[in-house]
């Protein structure tokens, strides 16, 4: 029975009839510490671990390795391809379906999320059905010496069905919860389309716009399992930097494979710090409002 | 660009809205219905023999049934982790909550060979427990290791604004009805969050099953024991077996909308108990 | 019962919510707590309550027993909150009947008494009939009176209400009132009610309570104030007028805290 008698205790010392007790605090704490530090922590520290396992020469070699660069380069040129048109998609989708009511709109809102929902196996399948040898338009196109599977085309279209979700899921929450007053507004002032969304729109947005460009890009460099699909895995020419780790791995060049991946890592990294930077400021603007 | 439409104040609808639709046309639908075609022309019996080949149905096993051991290992952890970030105050909470996002940033492929490397018998986890037999790497423990690690931040994220929005009355309430904590728990808190801890547990799941880059290293990928789905999707194409490989897409598809079907289903069912609708 | 407040004070952070707050309230009373937001009223309530804890050397005691430092769940306080906080996945039935599902297993009645207990309750709110609702299908002043119910289960021996009927429009906020009048006039249970709106308190107490900024400003029956308000602050509150000059019409008014 709680009670104690002494008459000049702190109340603080006392536990609210909402906390748990300091022990059962404890507990949970450590659980939660411990199975974070197991599951999500040690993986990251591996990557490092052994990137630097047969030490730091082999770790710079990897890297300047010839297909190495190929494969920096080609993760760089798709990622350069489909984060930009991902987002003239996240804005165009954001836009019209934060903006105006139409019939099929929610059904939209739930498609757009389709690529989270799927396995990425199947997002490099369907374009394989589509473009491959066996494909709809894949024999005509090899007619007229036109690669896409296999080739660097196959992989951009893998990584931008991928990746399209993210700027648009960025920003549709975002702007659903500002709403439409100020566009509204800079429309009764006699501004058009464009000045609208330049002047109005972007200022309002950025944050939540970065916020998605930042997951569209980690995505993008760091899509495997589509891009494993479609492409023909030839070195110096369609792998991208997770399918040379694959290679190297495979090939038992531990070291060199985890000198890639530590790349990523770090990329990984300044994702999450980005993000959750964006992510703030974002929540202020909102705050603000 | 500067036209008012008929229906709509503010510009911008047909340019937008055809856009969209276009992309997602050439993007998603058309390359999806060529799923949905090969599928079918392969005929019935290709299909049906393909989808009920016996290694084909253990790897079912493997990933429908191995991800959701993992989802809900990561539905009990991931709410004492929600619970844990929102309400306690500790050094390093902040760098915990940060590190819950580290799934989705992270490549697939590195976080694959990394687990691999920690989980393999001749280094780290998987070195310490060599002595007392158990073997993760190449196993389905650790597929299971795989997909608990990718899952997590779906039942955490999902569970912490829900935690946040928590009225406080209600404990107290139960607490001036002479509840202790544990009861006040049990019967007040808990049901409280149950719909999203259960939306959280399907997002893992429906995550999980679809794993490709986490999984296919530390799986061993050994035929009726270690198999994924998406693998033997893979293999298929190798094969040439354009036919087969969609029909089993075509399977993937059909969970996928299923498990999608339940996440909404779960948030009307929570929304109509609040008597929003 | 009857409640003895001593010497409270409260701190959040640096603000002080309640500034060694004393108060007197007799068995069967029907107390007003009222004040303009921020006064500290609510605070005061909870810490009644056992929600906040006084420091210092503040004490409060039920029928002379010190319970300042017994925790909420330990002190049969019933407590009806601004916004019910009914518990929304359960009907109405489990909710009343929670604090029977609470009590140890030893102490707990076999499940015709709970019914029998549920369903008398129901009829002194004048609920019959609505077991099975659950609190989304029931209006603002159902789910109140659901509240009521619900703290009375447990048997408590003061009834503390935190501005009971502020989330309800005007003219149920009227039937309520009288209600909880009634209510209060058959039960005979010492209640603590806090409110912001002085015709609720002048209307439905038998002695107000005025605070303001953390202190006692006045306490006594409401006509007592209104022919006597002892300070600035009770005349600007209640819209009496203003004592002219240095002539004071009448007996002085009363020393500024009232136990």
């Amino acid at each position: 029975m709680a009670g104690n008698i002494s008459l000049s205790h702190p109340a603080s010392a006392l536990r609210l009839a909402t906390a748990e007790s300091p022990v059962a605090r404890a507990v949970l704490i450590t659980i939660t510490t411990g199975f974070f530090a197991l599951f999500l922590l040690l993986p990251l520290a591996v990557v490092f671990q052994q990137a630097f396992s047969k030490g730091a020469e082999i770790f710079f070699k990897t890297l300047q390795d010839r297909y190495t660069l190929d494969a920096i380069r080609l993760t760089l040129l798709v990622a350069a391809i489909a984060v930009p048109l991902n987002t003239l998609f996240g804005l165009a989708a954001a836009w019209s379906l934060t903006r105006f009511r139409f019939p099929g709109r929610s059904l939209l809102v739930t498609l757009i999320d389709l690529p989270l929902w799927v396995s990425p196996v199947i997002g490099g399948l369907i374009y394989v059905l589509v473009f491959g040898a066996q494909g709809w338009v894949g024999p005509w196109l090899m007619e007229r010496d036109v690669r896409v599977i296999f080739a660097v085309p196959g992989i951009v279209l893998a990584t931008v069905f991928v990746t399209f979700p993210f700027v648009a899921r960025g920003l549709i929450p975002l702007m659903q919860a500002q709403g439409v007053s100020e566009e509204e507004a800079a429309l009764t002032l006699g501004a058009n389309g464009w000045q609208i969304f330049w002047r109005v729109t972007v200022p309002k947005i950025k944050w939540g716009l970065l916020y998605g460009v930042i997951l569209c890009n980690a995505r993008a460099m760091g899509e495997f399992g589509a891009v494993s699909v479609v492409s023909g895995h030839i070195r110096g020419k369609t792998n991208t930097m997770p399918l040379h780790i694959e290679i190297l791995y495979n090939e038992y060049q531990f070291a060199g494979a985890f000198a890639v991946a530590s790349l990523l890592a770090l990329l990984a990294l300044a994702t999450l710090i980005l993000k959750t930077y964006a992510e703030w400021r974002a929540a202020q603007n909102l705050r603000d409002l | 660009m500067g036209r008012i439409g008929r229906r709509h104040a503010l510009p911008g609808f047909g340019l937008t809205l055809g856009y969209t639709t276009v992309y997602f046309c050439l993007i998603v639908l058309i390359p999806f219905s060529a799923l949905f075609l090969k599928t079918a022309s392969g005929g019935w019996e290709h299909f049906w023999e393909t989808v009920t080949a016996p290694r084909v149905v253990a790897s079912y096993w493997v990933s429908f049934g191995i991800s959701f051991l993992a989802a809900v290992v990561n539905g009990v952890f991931g709410f004492i982790g929600a619970w844990v970030l929102v309400r306690y105050r500790f050094p390093g909470r902040r760098i915990l909550d940060a590190i819950v996002d580290l799934p989705f940033a992270l490549p697939t492929a590195v976080a694959g060979i990394a687990l691999t490397a920690l989980y393999a018998p001749n280094d780290g986890i998987g070195e310490l427990l060599k002595p007392y037999g158990i073997k993760v790497a190449f196993t389905q423990l650790g597929i299971f290791v795989a997909l608990t690690f990718i899952g997590l931040p779906f039942v955490v994220r999902t569970l912490q604004p829900m935690i946040q929005n928590l009225s406080e009355d209600l404990e107290e309430a139960a607490a001036c009805l002479g509840a202790n904590r544990w009861n006040t728990f049990w019967r007040v808190i808990f049901p409280a969050l149950m719909p999203a801890l259960l939306t959280g547990v399907t997002l893992a799941y429906g995550r999980a099953v679809g794993e490709y880059g986490s999984v296919v290293f530390i799986a061993g990928n050994l035929p009726f024991k270690t198999e994924i789905t998406p693998l033997l999707i893979i293999t298929k194409l190798e094969q040439y077996d354009y036919s087969g490989a969609a029909a089993l897409g075509f399977v993937m598809l059909t969970a996928s909308f299923f498990v999608l079907l339940l996440s909404n289903g779960l948030q009307s069912w929570d929304n109509k108990r609040k008597g929003l609708g | 019962m009857s409640i003895t407040i001593l010497n409270v004070t409260k701190s959040f952070d640096r603000f002080a919510a309640l500034k060694g707050v004393s108060a007197e309230i007799a068995t069967g009373e029907l107390i007003a707590l009222l004040g303009p937001s921020g006064s500290g009223k609510t605070t005061l309530l909870r810490v009644i309550a056992g929600l906040e804890f006084a420091e210092g050397d503040g004490s409060i005691s039920f029928r002379g027993r010190d319970v300042t430092r017994l925790s909420a769940y330990k002190r049969r306080a019933g407590f009806v909150f601004q916004h019910y906080a009914l518990f929304a996945h359960m009907n109405v039935f489990e909710n009343i009947a929670f604090a029977f599902r609470v009590l140890p297993h030893r102490e707990r009645p076999p499940e015709a008494r709970v019914q029998r207990r549920v369903t008398e309750l129901l009829e002194a709110v004048q609920l019959e009939g609505y077991e099975k609702r659950l609190p989304s299908q029931l209006s603002g002043g159902q789910r109140q009176r659901v509240a009521f119910a619900r703290a009375l289960a447990i048997e408590p021996e003061v009834l503390l209400l935190d501005e009971p009927f502020g989330a309800l429009d005007a003219r149920v906020r009227k039937d309520l009132r009288k209600w909880l009048k009634a209510f209060h006039e058959k039960i005979g249970l010492t209640t603590i009610f806090v409110t912001h709106d002085q015709d609720e308190a002048f209307e439905v107490a038998d002695r107000v309570i005025l605070i303001d900024k953390g202190e006692i400003q006045q306490a006594g029956r409401p006509d007592d104030i209104r022919i006597r308000p002892a300070n600035d602050f009770v005349r600007a509150f209640l819209d009496l007028p203003p004592i002219e000059g240095s002539k004071v019409q009448g007996s002085p008014p009363l020393p500024l805290r009232n136990p």
